[in-house]
């Protein structure tokens, strides 16, 4: 079953050059510097999810596309399915049992393989070795990045540093997807913090047979959101998905298209910027009170927001399949304000109402087959994670760290 | 000895130095010597005192102890996640028992159960989170002190 399952999801390609480049690089009246533009429009669904002993796992909002992995500077490649959308981190994550390709491995100056990590609050975590690829959506290429192999065979176990007593969440069952694509603000996962060498935390590795310790990995040798090695299309993205009915949506079709006024299709126009901190959050006040932990994340499958005592939304019953969610008895609409520095005027405060509703997660989950819901959500006490309900009927832009566009430099968001 | 530590008010550097569980005692705290790089600061609060330790990736843990030496509630913000299972001492198994990591991929953990409080939310670079156990506050003392 399972075989069947890799057989049908993962269809190892191999390729001619011309299918895998842009195929359309002939305009020698082009400068050097600006390459011709190629395609830059990834579609993106809201669906059922990767299908697991031969039934789709069902877990609603989650964003997917399709990925392809080539064996860098080949045409050695292999698309896959079903890779989950993520704006809250940066770098793409596979999950070991779907990659058919034979990657190289990254390895450290001591010649040893680089071990990555990553944390989610609920206590589980990724972990597996940096590899090599290049990585193709639309007609944009980034060639020979580090990404995660995520639950590795023959590589050593993960370190309590990484664990953190918490659970794997390592297969696609676990994930939901057969992988992570990260296009968050962040160029790296990590970044510089983690080529410190005084005190890295526990995000890299370095992998003797005998076991993994914390090490500093440069910042070029982390995982790096492949949008920012495109060349072109490189300061950032532009997520765009219908809005769904108030009952949801059997599923959704949108599109992910990369760059910020690089080309006719993804200019700001009416959107306004608000910069991120360095930790990629800003400030939602919501009933007179500022919450500045706040943040936007399309892998997070809900708007989760403060508590039910904060709130007035009760929690779903502990038994119900909806555990972790709020059910108010009937549906009820918010207003929050967004805000945060204008990225090119670092002085004045950009601000924007965002208002949404939040239903009875367990009556939609019951009453239907629908997968894409815009009026779930959950408790996150503290701030607000603006998850991919937030990105219904919404164009919103993601301003990579550093990457210059028309307003500003990242990192920003703009809707 | 516990006189000795509340007089222990100024940034002490301990280069090995552990610490105490949820519930546990105050000497776990100095005792519990795992490898954990780390500078400790003792703050004394009106009827209770904060165990504050940092380490240079940015990780502050505090913990909260009552004037009878018991670990009332815990709190951390990071990079990355502490260890919970030491963290929350012999509270981990019920926290762990208590998160559903399928129902939602949320990514955050919230349990509230009758004597058990545990928050952790956030992202990679910034997690933070706190736990308490309610029938250890000290008179007086309500759960907002612990953040």
């Amino acid at each position: 079953m399972r075989r069947g399952l890799a057989a049908a999801t993962v269809a190892l390609m191999v390729v001619s050059l011309a299918a895998c480049g842009d195929g359309n690089s002939s305009s020698s009246s082009e400068t050097a510097s600006a390459p011709p533009p190629v395609n830059n429009v990834q579609p993106v669904i809201v669906d059922a999810g990767p299908l697991v002993n031969g039934q789709s796992l069902g877990d609603e909002d989650i964003l997917f596309t399709t990925v392809t992995i080539c064996i860098p500077g080949t045409v050695t490649c292999q698309s896959i399915d079903h890779i989950a959308v993520d704006t809250g981190s940066s770098g793409l994550r596979i999950v070991a049992s779907q990659l058919a390709l034979a990657l190289p491995n990254s390895m450290n100056s001591s010649g040893q393989p680089i071990g990555n990590c990553v944390q989610y609050a609920d206590n589980s975590y990724q972990w597996g070795p940096i590899a090599k690829a290049d990585i193709k959506m639309a007609g944009e290429v980034a060639s020979a990045i580090p990404i995660q192999v995520v639950g590795a065979e023959n590589f050593p176990a993960p370190p309590a540093d990484c664990t953190a007593g918490g659970t794997p969440a390592q297969t696609v069952s676990d994930l939901g997807a057969n992988g992570i694509l990260g296009v968050g603000l962040f160029r790296q996962d990590c970044g510089p913090a983690c080529a410190s060498t005084a005190s890295p935390p526990a995000i890299y590795f370095s992998c003797a047979s005998s076991g993994c310790s914390i090490a500093s990995v440069s910042v070029t040798e982390q995982l790096q959101n492949p949008v920012w090695m495109f060349p072109q299309d490189n300061n950032g993205v532009l997520i765009v998905l219908p809005q769904s009915a108030a009952s949801g949506a059997l599923s959704v079709q949108g599109s992910m298209l990369f760059g910020i006024g690089t080309q006719s299709d993804n200019t700001l126009g009416s959107a306004q910027a608000q910069a991120a901190d360095g930790f990629g959050n800003f400030t939602t006040t919501f009933n007179g009170t500022k919450y500045s932990n706040s943040f936007i994340d399309s892998g997070s499958n809900a708007l989760f927001f403060l508590d039910s005592a904060t709130t007035g939304l009760p929690d779903c019953s502990a038994r119900s399949q909806a555990v972790g969610f709020y059910c108010p008895d009937s549906t009820a609409n918010f207003t929050a304000i967004n805000s945060g520095p204008n990225p090119s005027a670092s002085t004045t405060q950009v601000s924007v109402n965002v208002a949404f509703s939040i239903a009875n997660a367990v009556s939609l989950f019951n009453n239907s087959v629908n997968t894409a819901f815009n009026n779930v959500g959950g408790a996150n006490p503290g701030a607000f994670d603006w998850g991919l309900p937030f990105f219904f009927g919404r164009n919103v832009f993601i301003g990579i760290e550093g990457q210059s566009s028309a307003a500003g430099k990242g990192p920003y968001w703009a809707y | 000895m516990k006189r000795l530590l509340a007089v222990l008010s100024a940034l002490l550097a301990v280069a090995l130095c552990g610490f105490a569980a949820l519930g546990g005692s105050e000497e776990s705290v100095m005792s519990d010597q795992v490898r954990f790089q780390a500078s400790r600061r003792i703050v004394p609060e009106h009827g209770y005192r904060i165990h504050e330790i940092s380490r240079g990736d940015g990780t502050l843990i505090k913990e909260y102890v009552s004037l009878d030496g018991k670990v009332f509630g815990v709190s951390w913000k990071g990079p990355t996640l502490p260890d919970l299972s030491q963290l929350l001492g012999s509270s981990f198994v019920e926290f762990k028992n208590s998160v559903h990591p399928r129902a939602g991929r949320r990514k955050t953990a919230v349990v509230r159960n009758g004597d058990l409080v545990v928050e952790s939310t956030g992202h990679m670079r910034a997690f933070q989170g706190r736990a308490y156990l309610n029938s250890l506050l000290p008179p007086g003392i309500t759960q907002e002190v612990v953040r």
